[in-house]
């Protein structure tokens, strides 16, 4: 469970970037953050992590077995002891180039290992069967040896995601997963994204409204750094104004962004229609 | 429409010529001035041409028998070079992430950098002046001032490729909970192996013919046998040396080139 209360940052000139965000996500939820560009979204999933630092506020992460931290307020080894628990997927990837999908799926245990150890990729047998699993899990466990520059977008995502797994996570971050990706390829991340939701939390921040009423049980909405929404994944057009605003009725207009912006994108699979959008 | 007409205005003969032949004059006068100031005369220019003649009569006529002395020092400045490129570059990365803004702290980063600086602004021969100094004459002190030679370069160089990493590359290693020093491998020094290597390459290049002219001055190697056979009068020996000295600076360059434009090409990447 994560706990965030009333977390704030502003900019030295005191313009406010994060005004006061509360939100709780529990097991079995998958959260997804809409909001326009530089609304606040990656910010806040930037916080959860402890990447940045809010300036008041809590974010307070509970683990299996119950015991609380809450991550504004801890710093070295205990940051990176709770950071181990906490999957991320980026936007870019960022996976180590000219290592193999595999080593970079290991790379994920790299808080759990020794530095004497990582520097020699001393990974166990053990160690090495779990983290060909995690490729498996995400189906490309037949690109385990391949070097991950010569890998598509989506098969880079799917390491990604694989090296989150292999983490053993009790909370799954992601930060706009789905940006670099084509609609098929996106709907393929999120097809694996969504069932890790029953072992973990998972919060993600997205571009694409239609992905995140199919996809999430609840969508959190952010304007200028305050929450104005949090509730139900499905949204009228109203709401999708409110949000990213007055434009979106003009492109709304338009009938091919119309169809899109409405969710009847349908890619390949005709059962991916039986929710309607919206 | 209206035609545009263009009459190119007409110069005189001063505004054509005039200038162009002031700055020659000029020129020629500061080089004049310069010769008379330090002693130098052109008529030894010519007595120079003659004495090189000479030379180049015996460098048509290379002394064959010395070839078979020449493999010796001509790999102890390999040897020299290659030792003292990849200790060098080893030094430099640590240099680097010093002076490297996403790692280190402003006044580290700034000290650093300024330390580089003053390498770089130090000729290699007075590094091996020194070193010769303190280590005596010999192939150590050659390696040493080779690698204390590329730092400045190669730090410089390094820092550079570390700060214009994207950021967040590091902060997804830094988000597995990794530790400041395996963040330090995989998030920084990973990415730039490529780069690293392809700067040592470089470097390599410039350090084979710097292995020549240290040698000339102590370090030993093919540029002490060049430099004895020239004072002693051994023209035939000194050709032989140069043509073996011309021989490594070709092979490495194009050894290095070779593998550089591998590594462009993504076999390394």
């Amino acid at each position: 469970m994560i706990e965030v209360s009333n977390i704030s940052k502003s900019l030295p000139d005191g313009r406010k970037l994060l005004d006061g965000i509360s939100f709780t996500v529990r097991k079995g939820e998958f959260v997804g953050i809409l909001g326009a560009s530089g609304a606040g979204k990656t910010l806040t999933l930037r916080c959860l992590n402890g990447l940045l630092k809010p300036d008041s506020g809590s974010i307070v992460i509970e683990d299996q077995n119950g015991s609380k931290s809450d991550i504004c307020t801890i710093a070295r080894v205990r940051l990176r002891q709770l950071r181990r628990r906490i999957g991320i997927v980026f936007q870019g990837y960022h996976l180590v180039q000219r290592l193999t999908a595999l080593d970079n799926v290991l790379l994920g245990r790299l808080g759990q290992i020794s530095t004497l150890r990582s520097l020699f990729y001393g990974f166990t047998d053990k160690e090495r069967e779990e983290a060909f699993a995690a490729l498996e899990k995400v189906k490309i466990g037949n690109l385990a040896n391949a070097r991950v520059n010569r890998l598509s977008g989506g098969e880079m995502q799917r390491v990604a995601i694989a090296r989150a797994i292999f983490q053993n996570p009790g909370l799954l971050l992601a930060d706009e997963p789905l940006s670099n990706l084509d609609p098929s390829n996106a709907k393929i991340i999120m097809r694996m994204i969504q069932p890790l939701a029953q072992e973990m939390p998972v919060i993600g921040v997205f571009h694409q409204p239609e992905m995140t009423a199919k996809y999430c049980t609840r969508v959190i909405a952010i304007k200028k750094g305050r929450i104005i929404y949090d509730g139900d994944p499905r949204l009228t057009t109203h709401q999708l104004v409110d949000i990213y605003g007055e434009e979106l009725r003009q492109i709304e207009n338009t009938p091919v962004l119309a169809a899109s912006a409405t969710g009847a994108i349908n890619c390949t699979n005709p059962n991916d229609h039986e929710r309607d959008f919206f | 429409m209206n035609e545009i007409s263009f009459n190119p205005p007409r110069l005189g003969l001063f505004r054509r010529y005039g200038r162009v032949s002031l700055v020659l004059l000029g020129i020629l006068a500061l080089a004049q001035g310069a010769a008379w100031v330090c002693g130098a005369r052109f008529d030894l220019l010519f007595h120079g041409i003659a004495d090189s003649m000479h030379f180049m009569v015996h460098l048509l006529t290379p002394e064959l028998n010395a070839f078979s002395d020449m493999w010796q020092p001509a790999l102890t400045s390999v040897f020299i070079a290659v030792v003292g490129t990849v200790v060098g570059t080893a030094i430099s990365l640590l240099f680097a992430l010093l002076a490297a803004s996403n790692i280190a702290p402003r006044w580290l980063r700034n000290t650093t950098r300024f330390l580089l600086g003053l390498e770089r602004a130090l000729p290699e021969i007075v590094i091996l002046l020194f070193l010769v100094a303190a280590f005596g004459l010999g192939p150590f002190a050659g390696v040493l001032s080779l690698a204390i030679g590329c730092i400045g370069m190669l730090g410089k160089l390094i820092a550079d490729a570390i700060e214009e990493l994207d950021p967040v590359s590091i902060d997804a290693i830094q988000a597995i909970g990794a530790s400041r020093v395996q963040v330090i491998l995989f998030g920084v020094i990973q990415p730039i192996i490529p780069s690293i290597i392809s700067f040592a390459l470089f470097r390599f290049e410039y350090s084979i013919r710097l292995s020549v002219y240290l040698g000339a001055v102590g370090a030993g190697g093919i540029g002490l046998e060049l430099y004895r056979s020239f004072t002693m009068l051994d023209y035939g020996r000194a050709a032989t040396a140069l043509i073996v000295t011309l021989i490594l600076v070709f092979v490495s360059e194009w050894v290095s080139g070779f593998l550089r434009k591998k590594i462009k090409g993504g076999r390394f990447q």
